[in-house]
């Protein structure tokens, strides 16, 4: 899967506010795009609603041409499995290891426990936490919490990567490597959404960007053909 | 569920995705679940052994109710609701002329007749009274005649040959034992609904206890369960560690019920045992067949899945994210 089709999506919340107005975008299989804006703009609820967290009040969201709110409970489970996903507020069981945290979508999609431990470790390794694999959540700093997040996103090797401020909590050199992490995701066919206010570190890196504005798609930054690659 | 039907079916999937777990995975679901089932459940052993404790006794009560109705059914059917008429008479009077005026009735089968000398020797010998007895100068035992009628007599026969046994000098007592009979009879009939209500009521009892300690447990996972929403656990999966937590509550529930019966049961045997020994009657131990004890666990574990079930209906909008 990789192919993301936004139709004229409209999120209205109960209070009548609306977070997306007509939003229509399209993401190619295997491409990179930064989501930016101001704070408010809509940037969690469009990831949200790309995670099925939520419904559009209208219009329609495909992947690989199929509709999401076609989904029932068990399509939807199997489309997450497939989906890497870093919350902004980080979404970790605070009970559990670091280690089980990242383990998490290997046992959900049932993997053996020999191959568990091989490819949390290798993902820990990747976010330079491999040393802290048994420690709480609680006992991390914010920027180490958010790269547990990271791991967890990744260890699945996922068609499709989707990120809420990923380096909102890392400083500059940390977060060109995450940046670049998810860059290597995309180069091996990966779909990457990122959503990020960090221009400066964005502007850098010769991907699209999209910059939301209360709600609405207001520029579509695609990158200069031919130029360098970032990494 | 969800997993293994796919693994089964050979449609072409609707969804473009793949959607085949990991081979295997939905039997590794389950010992990772029963696995970490056991930790909660050794990790919060209070909570558990009361739980246990609740749904131990929801079941002991009417089981021990049951126990004791099949045992009056057992005793009543071992007598072949056969009514029988005895005769006690005064101290020193004989039963020989009664005995034999009796054979000559219409309706009798056999009578048999117990002496002075011969009752006292088998009251000593039941209640290892006997050295007691042996201090008394007077036998105070009555002689006594039973009167089992032929198959078939009717309570009017039995009557008639009470009334002529009343109308003997010697006579002290006539006991109609179908008195007796329709009693152990009735008081069977009133145990087993006693025993259904009962049962019913207790099990409504034990489905409760699980359910409410499965909600805790819920209560105290949510957060849990959403993130594996969100890494795409199924609807089965984040359903199966509180089925298998109600199984193990229930099937815990069963072995204490289970306990506290036979505890119950080896108090009050010696006790029972005497008492119908009286009566001449052998006393079998109350049937705590395997049978039995099977029924008891599964009863349990079922009642426990059940009150599982009910917490997650119950719970499932707190964990629907979509
Ligand atoms: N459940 C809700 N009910 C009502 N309004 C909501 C709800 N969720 C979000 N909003 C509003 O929708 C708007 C968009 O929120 P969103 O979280 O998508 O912004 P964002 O672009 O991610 O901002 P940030 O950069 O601060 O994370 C905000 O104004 C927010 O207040
Ligand atoms: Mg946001």
């Amino acid at each position: 899967m990789g192919q993301i089709e936004f139709h004229g999506v409209v999120k209205r919340f109960d209070n009548g506010f609306e977070a997306l107005r007509n939003v229509s975008l399209s993401f190619e299989e295997g491409s990179m795009t930064f989501l930016t804006g101001h704070s408010g703009a809509g940037k969690t609820t469009f990831l949200k609603l790309l995670l099925c967290l939520d419904r559009p009040s209208r219009g329609r969201i495909t992947v690989n041409g199929v509709d999401l709110g076609s989904l029932k409970a068990r399509g939807l489970a199997f489309y997450r499995r497939g989906l890497g996903a870093v919350f902004q507020d980080h979404h970790l069981l605070t009970a559990r290891s670091v280690f089980e945290n990242v383990a998490l979508p290997l046992r959900v999609a049932g993997m053996r426990e020999r191959d568990v431990g091989r490819r949390v470790r290798a993902a820990l390794t990747r976010v330079g936490l491999l040393e802290r694999e048994s420690m709480l959540p609680t006992q991390l700093s914010t920027g180490e919490q958010q790269r547990v997040g990271i791991a967890r996103a990744v260890v699945i090797r996922p068609r499709v990567l989707i990120a809420d401020e990923p380096t909102g909590n890392l400083d500059p050199d940390l977060s060109r490597d995450i940046m670049a992490l998810f860059g290597q995701f995309n180069q091996v066919g990966a779909t990457v959404i990122v959503a990020s206010h960090d221009l400066q570190l964005i502007g850098g890196l010769n991907q699209r960007i999209v910059e939301l504005s209360h709600g609405a798609v207001v520029r579509d930054i695609r990158p200069t053909p031919g130029s360098a690659h970032h990494g | 569920m969800a997993e293994r039907g796919r693994r089964a079916g050979s449609k072409a999937p609707k969804e473009p995705w793949p959607k085949a777990s990991v081979p295997g995975s939905w039997r590794r679901d389950h010992v990772r679940v029963a696995h970490d089932s056991f930790r909660h459940v050794s990790r919060r052993f209070g909570t558990t052994l009361l739980a246990w404790l609740l749904v131990g006794i929801a079941l002991a009560l009417p089981a021990a109710l049951y126990l004791v109705q099949s045992g009056l059914a057992e005793l009543t059917g071992r007598w072949d609701h056969r009514p029988g008429l005895s005769v006690y008479f005064e101290p020193g009077m004989g039963p020989d002329t009664l005995a034999a005026e009796l054979r000559e009735q219409f309706g009798v089968e056999r009578v048999e007749v117990t002496t002075q000398e011969e009752a006292l020797a088998e009251f000593g010998a039941q209640a290892q009274l006997a050295d007691a007895l042996g201090i008394l100068e007077v036998n105070p035992l009555p002689a006594s005649l039973r009167v089992v009628p032929v198959a078939g007599a009717g309570p009017a026969d039995l009557e008639r040959l009470a009334e002529l046994a009343r109308r003997h000098p010697g006579a002290a007592e006539v006991v109609v034992e179908r008195t007796w009979l329709e009693r152990v009879t009735a008081a069977s009939v009133v145990a087993r609904r006693l025993g259904a209500i009962l049962g019913a009521l207790f099990a409504l009892g034990a489905v409760m206890v699980t359910a409410t300690s499965v909600r805790l447990a819920i209560e105290g996972r949510l957060e849990e369960l959403k993130v594996m929403k969100l890494v795409g656990a199924s609807d089965g999966q984040v359903r199966r560690p509180f089925l298998y937590l109600g199984m193990l509550y229930g099937l815990g529930g069963g072995v204490l019920a289970a306990m506290l019966l036979s505890v119950g049961l080896t108090v009050v045997e010696a006790p029972l045992a005497g008492l119908l020994g009286s009566f001449e009657v052998e006393f079998e131990p109350a049937a705590f067949s395997l049978r039995f004890l099977a029924i008891l666990l599964g009863a349990g574990t079922l009642l426990g899945v059940i009150g599982a079930v009910l917490a997650v209906r119950q719970r499932r909008a707190s964990l629907d994210i979509l």
